[in-house]
């Protein structure tokens, strides 16, 4: 099922997750008998590219997002991301509901970045807010309010800008547009697709939502019960403004989500 | 409906003045309104009340602030080690379950019947609260919030300023509003066992004397000075927590 896309083949890999085994079990011995929520996985994500995981709940999608983002650590493999200019590990997480403080301003979250890297990225902080205030539809004036202020559309926005103050080259998605009305939902994913895209990001995005992954990734991978990234599809819906409410009204569009969900199905059913 | 508000105490002050008005004997024992207004411009005149309400308030603020900043230092910090918190616990909780009346001799003895056994009783008393509610508060974070921390790479110092302490602050401001009687109550145990001057001190002596008008003012003096406390609490939870409440 996998192919590749030649026309992306001069992009450069920003992930490279080899042969990565993980368990929850705490003392993997016996090998034969361990229960491993993903063995011997390999994926590799490239700049300006949006590769989305599907499958059923408790499949090891979150696992796999957190052994990426270095939070648990794989019994085995290894998982390699490049980061511009030496900046350390440079990955931004998203989740489902916002990671704001709720007693900071919008303006103290986003200068977490700072705060933390001790003003490494002082230089143009100001200029790459004000961008990603106006990529993301922001307006000035929210900086002062407090996140409980805010439409949950707005916080995820904010989040994700907060992840983007880091400059990282990889952003992990843990289902980041669920909880959001159809309308914002869409508008959000656009203006994701179009960032990811000019500013020559990585993403993975795990979600349930099918139409979400069809419209936004160009690559889509069903992960199994076993853990395995069992079944790979390539899209192919660009769209000049990154709009994915355009990449919906393709007539290709039905075509993957119909080949995706099928597939899906049976994997589930077995 | 505010206007509703001092309704009990009006129909209750009436009750009181109605019940003891008619009999001298009753006034013995409960005493009455208009003696215990004699009785509070008198003090008030005097100055005692003023100087007993001020100890006691000094004695009881004192222990609250003492105890519970070092409180909540201690359960805050209690974060970074889980392994210091289980083996602090059963002492925390051995303290907790003492009755601070119990150990009250034992304080005066060692510093004195002066001002500092009765802040060392409002310490005693206090401590523990803010102890278990600081940590109660630092285990408590927002998991969410802590992933990300870990994912930018926040180290352990970051994370217990930036995230841990605010967001451990509802926890602190609860053991506060829970400390200000507790407070009180050490400073008054201390005053009652054994003192110079304060509103126990005012109270035991009345009492002594069958005083009800004195005990009375005594009693509604400290209901006041909680009432105050309660209120500058209310006043610094509004100011802390106002993103709560944006």
């Amino acid at each position: 099922m996998a192919t590749t896309l030649g026309s992306k083949l001069e992009n450069k890999t920003i992930l490279s997750a080899a042969k990565v085994s993980f368990t929850y079990d705490p003392q993997p011995g016996d090998k034969s008998a361990v229960e491993w929520t993903f063995r011997d996985l390999s994926l590799q994500v490239r700049e300006a590219e949006i590769v989305c995981i599907v499958g059923a709940s408790g499949c090891g999608k979150t696992t796999l997002l957190n052994v990426i983002a270095g939070l648990l650590k794989p019994q085995s493999g290894s998982i390699t991301i490049a980061s511009a200019e030496n900046r350390g590990r440079a990955i931004g997480y998203i989740f489902q509901q916002d990671a704001l403080l709720p007693w900071r301003t919008v303006r103290a979250n986003l200068a977490l970045a700072e705060e933390l890297r001790g003003g490494v990225f002082k230089r143009g902080s100001k200029e790459r807010l004000a961008r990603y205030m106006d990529t993301f539809n922001l307006k000035e004036q929210i900086l002062d309010q407090f996140p409980a202020q805010l439409s949950g559309g707005m916080r995820q926005r904010v989040s994700i800008i907060q992840s983007l103050m880091f400059d990282p080259q990889l952003l992990l998605l843990d289902e980041p547009f669920s909880a959001l009305d159809f309308y914002t939902k869409l508008r959000l994913e656009s203006e994701f697709c179009r960032l990811v895209k000019e500013q020559r990001k990585a993403a993975i995005l795990v979600t349930h939502d099918l139409d979400e992954a069809v419209a936004m990734a160009n690559r889509v991978y069903i992960m199994d019960l076993n853990g395995n990234l069992s079944h790979e599809f390539e899209i192919d819906l660009q769209q000049n403004d990154g709009s994915v409410e355009a990449a919906r009204g393709t007539p290709q569009f039905a075509q993957y989500y119909s080949a995706i969900w099928s597939e899906l199905k049976s994997v589930i059913a077995n | 409906m505010s206007m509703l508000y001092p309704l009990p105490a009006i129909v209750l002050l009436i009750a009181w003045y109605i019940f003891t008005a008619s009999d001298p004997k009753r006034q013995f024992v409960f005493s009455s309104p208009q003696k215990v207004f004699d009785t509070l411009v008198h003090l008030l005149s005097s100055g005692a009340l003023v100087r007993d309400a001020a100890t006691t308030t000094f004695e009881a603020l004192a222990g609250f602030i003492l105890g519970t900043t070092s409180g909540a230092l201690i359960g805050l910090t209690f974060w970074y080690s889980r392994t210091v918190a289980k083996i602090a616990q059963p002492y925390i909780s051995a303290l907790a379950s003492v009755p601070i009346f119990a150990i009250a001799p034992m304080i005066i003895v060692w510093f004195g019947i002066g001002v500092m056994s009765k802040i060392m009783l409002a310490f005693l008393s206090t401590v523990v609260v803010a102890i278990v509610q600081s940590y109660q508060g630092s285990m408590s974070v927002e998991p969410r919030i802590l992933k990300l921390m870990q994912v930018l790479g926040a180290s352990r110092n970051q994370v217990f300023r930036i995230v841990v302490v605010p967001s451990s602050l509802i926890w602190v401001i609860n053991a506060m509003k829970l400390n200000i009687g507790l407070a009180l109550l050490g400073a008054f145990i201390g005053e009652f066992i054994s003192s110079e001057q304060g509103l126990g001190y005012m109270i035991v002596k009345a009492s002594g004397l069958y005083d009800m008008a004195t005990v009375l003012v005594g009693v509604f003096t400290l209901i006041c000075i909680a009432l105050f406390l309660t209120m500058i609490v209310g006043k610094l939870e509004a100011w802390l927590l106002r993103w709560k409440h944006a």
